[in-house]
């Protein structure tokens, strides 16, 4: 490559990079901008005490906190559930598959990927309808059924970022405990993924980010308006994302508009939190296996 | 020399991806010794220690026929026999690479890596066991009281150390070593050589090395793996002189 293009295209990757970050800065700057007026009490808990409302003794009515509780326990529910399995999969994917198994569950999981949410969604949905008819009348879309969904929504990030990473360890890496006598599995436990943490977590923020942001699934699988707390996983629920997409199609005036925008920068704060869980345990772990006496 | 023999083997062949490395290799090695694998590049040296712990077995495309044996309590074992516990065999064959491969954890996790993967539990005997394979890599006195800092914070001979401790904490009857000293300094190279010369009364050592001057100061026996026009190799086994 000559001159010139060497230095287009350095120019043109210092472009991209800047354009990214002042994205982030503008949407960020811009939600806190117009919301920041919105948060408050009475926007989380409505004319109930926050104590009270904290404590479950009393339903919280015009507040967004059963929408809080909701998205939050749909995210814990939703990982909860695809982690393990993506983490396994992942893990027999890169270190035990091969040939055409491999290949054969290689393209299954690309396809898994490319199914659009609205798909899972429906899915979802007529597996609870199923389940009402053949099943048990008690079932209806719940928090569990957009659970279940979600979950298989963000399996593939977690599967291809466990197997990427576990791939990409150095043979040197690789050897070093075999060669101590240590068997695959204890290679895999105590090297390969604690060496693979940092790509596995990126992994699990994306599937997070992605069950805290979807509305297509939940709306199909039992998200509602107005519920209050979900009584259990099998009863309906109020979720962030669903309230912002309604009160920015259907509100009556400024001022629940400017709800909207506070509901969003609430929703950044819970998937921050859940990030910088997820970043808190990964670093826990590391220091329990590596550096704890 | 009236050693017994440790190791010998028998008509080894190794290939990768069908493209030959080794063929027909038949050597003997004695007990308490240390023997100097010399040769060009690519004829296999590393590939021959390979074969000795079967570390082969985790490359891709690597094949390998003949006939393997090692003398455990008296007696000759063939280390590919199917009965034949591999981890097992890789704890009494230990290995050090050619490019020290401390992993990313404390300096007292890594020497105790291997007790952990032996399945010991017991507390005080890892810190005693990690203290000896230290002292024996002379790595003691430079570490002892930092031992929770990361292993990567050492500097390129001590890691290499690090890794011969890391291999010596199960007190293995066989060393491999790989060019040890090839990424090192002089002054760092030669704390290894003679920390070489001390283990041989441990163990039979194997060391693969380019340099002639190190062969010289540092083996008993030399073996030279060598490539002639028609893909066969030539051995020989000769007592190095004083």
């Amino acid at each position: 490559m000559n001159r010139l293009g060497e230095k287009l295209l350095i120019a043109f990757s210092w472009i991209s990079g800047i354009t990214l970050v002042s994205v982030v800065f503008f949407i960020v700057g811009y939600l806190i901008f117009k919301g920041i007026r919105a948060i408050n009490l009475k926007l989380i808990f409505g004319e109930t005490s926050p104590l009270d409302a904290l404590l479950l003794r009393k339903q919280v009515f015009h507040g967004l906190f059963p929408a809080m509780i909701g998205t939050f326990l749909l995210v814990v529910l939703s990982v909860g559930l695809a982690a393990p399995v993506g983490l396994a999969s992942g893990i027999y994917l890169a270190e035990y598959a091969q040939g055409k198994v491999r290949k054969i569950v290689n393209f299954f999981f690309d396809i898994l990927a490319t199914i659009p949410s609205i798909v899972i969604g429906l899915t979802g949905f007529s597996l609870a309808v199923f389940l009402h008819q053949h099943y048990s009348k008690q079932i209806y879309p719940c928090l569990l059924i957009s659970s279940l969904s979600l979950s298989f929504l963000v399996l593939p990030y977690i599967i291809r970022s466990t197997q990427v990473s576990l791939e990409s360890l150095p043979l040197n890496t690789r050897l070093t405990a075999l060669a101590l006598g240590g068997t695959r599995v204890q290679n895999i436990l105590y090297v390969l993924v604690p060496q693979s943490l940092s790509g596995i977590l990126s992994g699990l923020i994306l599937a997070i980010g992605r069950c805290a942001e979807d509305t297509a699934v939940i709306m199909l699988t039992g998200v509602v308006a107005t519920a209050g707390l979900p009584r259990s996983v099998l009863a309906p629920y109020e979720a962030l994302p669903f309230y912002i997409y309604y009160i920015s199609s259907e509100y009556s005036s400024p001022e629940e508009l400017l709800t909207g925008y506070g509901a969003s920068i609430i929703l950044l704060i819970i998937c921050m939190t859940l990030f910088l869980f997820a970043f808190i345990v990964k670093r826990r772990i590391i220091w329990q296996t590596f550096y704890h006496l | 020399m009236n050693k017994p023999v440790k190791i010998r083997t028998t008509n080894l062949c190794f290939s990768y991806y069908n493209h030959p490395v080794l063929q027909d290799v038949t050597l003997q090695f004695v007990e308490n010794s240390l023997t100097a694998i010399v040769g060009p590049s690519g004829v296999g040296k590393s590939t021959f220690l390979m074969t000795l712990n079967r570390l082969w077995e985790e490359i891709p495309g690597a094949r390998m026929k003949g006939r393997v044996e090692i003398k455990f309590n008296g007696s000759f074992h063939d280390i590919y026999a199917r009965s034949y516990s591999l981890p097992q065999l890789r704890r009494a064959v230990g290995m050090v690479f050619q490019v020290p491969n401390p992993l990313p954890m404390s300096i007292f996790k890594n020497i105790a890596l291997p007790l952990k993967l032996a399945g010991i539990r017991d507390r005080s005997l890892i810190s005693y066991k990690v203290e000896q394979a230290l002292k024996k890599a002379y790595l003691w006195e430079e570490v002892k009281d930092r031992l929770t800092d990361s292993a990567l914070k050492l500097s390129g001979g001590q890691q290499q150390r690090l890794c011969i401790a890391r291999a010596l904490i199960l007190e293995p009857e066989v060393l491999l070593v790989d060019e040890p000293t090839s990424s090192l300094d002089g002054k760092a190279a030669s704390v290894i050589e003679e920390l070489l010369i001390s283990l041989r009364e441990q163990c039979t050592i194997l060391a693969v090395s380019h340099y002639r001057d190190q062969v010289k100061r540092i083996a008993d026996v030399v073996v030279e793996l060598s490539n002639s026009h028609h893909q066969s190799n030539t051995y020989h086994q000769k007592p190095q002189p004083v």
